[in-house]
């Protein structure tokens, strides 16, 4: 097995979902930080390797990979003993795929960017309130996913939909607390997914320092 | 093979995503109308099968899906006679899936949907600047993944093509893709266009189009 590098920072979600897969899966991989504030991403050699200048960026064996929701399906595909995080069969890969595409658009664009972009890149430290009812709008379908008895996302399974699931939310929880009696499949969901192993350090804390980050520099909702 | 149904409206981009992963594949399909403005998508039955209320929806084999990107996948692996369009090595695969999840973030959340969503919900009428920043933002990246490649995610055509192409090519209703500056992206444009059944998302990009102009909307200057 070739060298597994993870580029990022902890306060990224994406960044920590690839973190909870890869602890999943087992793996051994290098960590190297790109700082972001600093403009890392924009180096010439990251650029060359990818042009989107985003992170989590996997290098395995030199090959290099952008996009969390692609890291996450490239490495269960290639390194998976089975295919439960991921699985092969059409209509439940349908569900995670969707479930990572809801992640990908309406939870981390719409809601977690959506924030920290202007907030980070243009000092907007007003919020409009419409961005926070965003975040509740988001809530609300993935109450609506979680199915009555089910215990993860997709089912009764852990799947990679749950390590980008709750890299995101576990980040707005500052900005929109998850209320139980409002919410209580969805509070049960992220209790659960607390505890899992290694949680904390693969996603508790970086959460934390994005919810600190934000809260230092938010002045109002508006 | 049960009857496939997919769900939707022709001015959506990721309804067209589908409806050319369909032609392309050349299966036979219902095709259901659901009116997005008569609320149709809201109704009881539309939220048992997708409680996310959007379209694209597809039946197939008894089972309800939705994404179109997830849509698009599952149809290849299923029915498709090879992987040249969503390609089984590993490596390729993750540059497909990089791109569908480009599309379904960087596109068509923050670039399309930041914009249509005020627009046919709340009724607004101008465009701020910062949204014709994240179009610029899409076509700047588009042209740089063309840079050494025919095709969005390499070297021949893949799903990535068809859910890209949907949402890009109804951006410019906002912002024109300036020819003498997107050289690739104007190129790749036009390769799609030669496809036979590309019809499949000319239409619905016209009826979008129309939908826009209609209502007057202009861009914050």
């Amino acid at each position: 097995m070739g060298k597994l590098v993870l580029y990022g920072v902890e306060a990224s979600p994406p960044v920590r979902a690839c973190k909870l897969t890869l602890d999943a899966l087992g793996l051994q991989y290098e960590y190297k930080l790109v700082n972001l504030l600093a403009g890392e991403q924009m180096n010439k050699e990251y650029l060359l390797k990818n042009p989107q200048h985003t992170v989590p960026m996997l290098e395995d064996d030199g090959k290099c990979i952008w996009d969390s929701h692609a890291i996450m399906a490239y490495l269960v595909r290639k390194y998976g003993k089975n295919d439960e995080l991921y699985p092969k069969d059409y209509h439940k890969r349908a569900m995670v795929d969707q479930r990572l595409h809801f992640e990908s658009g309406v939870l981390f664009q719409g809601c977690v960017r959506n924030i920290a972009f202007p907030l980070f890149k243009h000092n907007q430290t007003e919020v409009p309130r419409t961005k926070i009812d965003a975040i509740y709008e988001a809530y609300d379908f993935l109450e609506s996913f979680l199915g009555l008895k089910q215990t993860y996302l997709c089912g009764n399974n852990l799947t990679i939909a749950d390590y980008s699931m709750v890299s995101s939310v576990s980040s707005l929880l500052g900005l929109a607390p998850i209320e139980q009696q409002r919410y209580p499949k969805l509070s049960a969901w992220l209790d659960r997914m607390e505890k899992l192993p290694d949680y904390q350090s693969n996603n508790g804390n970086g959460a934390q320092m994005l919810i600190d980050m934000l809260s230092a520099k938010i002045t109002k909702i508006v | 093979m049960g009857k496939i149904t997919l769900y939707g409206v022709d001015a959506s981009p990721p309804v067209r995503a589908c409806k050319l992963t369909l032609a392309a594949l050349g299966l036979p399909y219902d095709f259901v109308v659901v009116n997005l403005m008569e609320r149709e998508h809201l109704s009881e039955a539309y939220l048992k099968k997708n409680p996310q209320h959007t379209v694209p929806m597809l039946e197939d084999d008894g089972a309800c899906i939705w994404d179109s990107h997830a849509i698009i996948c599952y149809l290849v692996s299923k029915y498709a006679k090879d992987d040249s369009l969503y390609p089984k090595d590993l490596l390729k695969r993750a540059v497909v899936d990089q791109r569908l999840y480009f599309e379904s973030g960087v596109v068509f959340t923050n670039a399309l949907r930041s914009i249509t969503a005020p627009i046919f919900m709340h009724g607004i009428k101008v465009v701020p600047k910062e949204r014709i920043q994240a179009i610029t933002e899409v076509y700047d990246f588009l042209e740089t993944f063309l840079k050494d490649n025919d095709y969005i995610a390499g070297d021949h055509l893949t799903i990535a093509d068809f859910s890209v192409v949907s949402t890009v090519t109804s951006l410019p209703v906002f912002l024109e893709i300036d020819a003498a500056k997107y050289v690739k992206l104007t190129a790749w444009i036009k390769r799609l266009e030669k496809l036979p059944y590309y019809s499949e998302n000319s239409v619905g990009v016209q009826q979008f189009f129309g939908l826009i102009k209609n209502l007057g909307i202009t861009v914050e200057a």
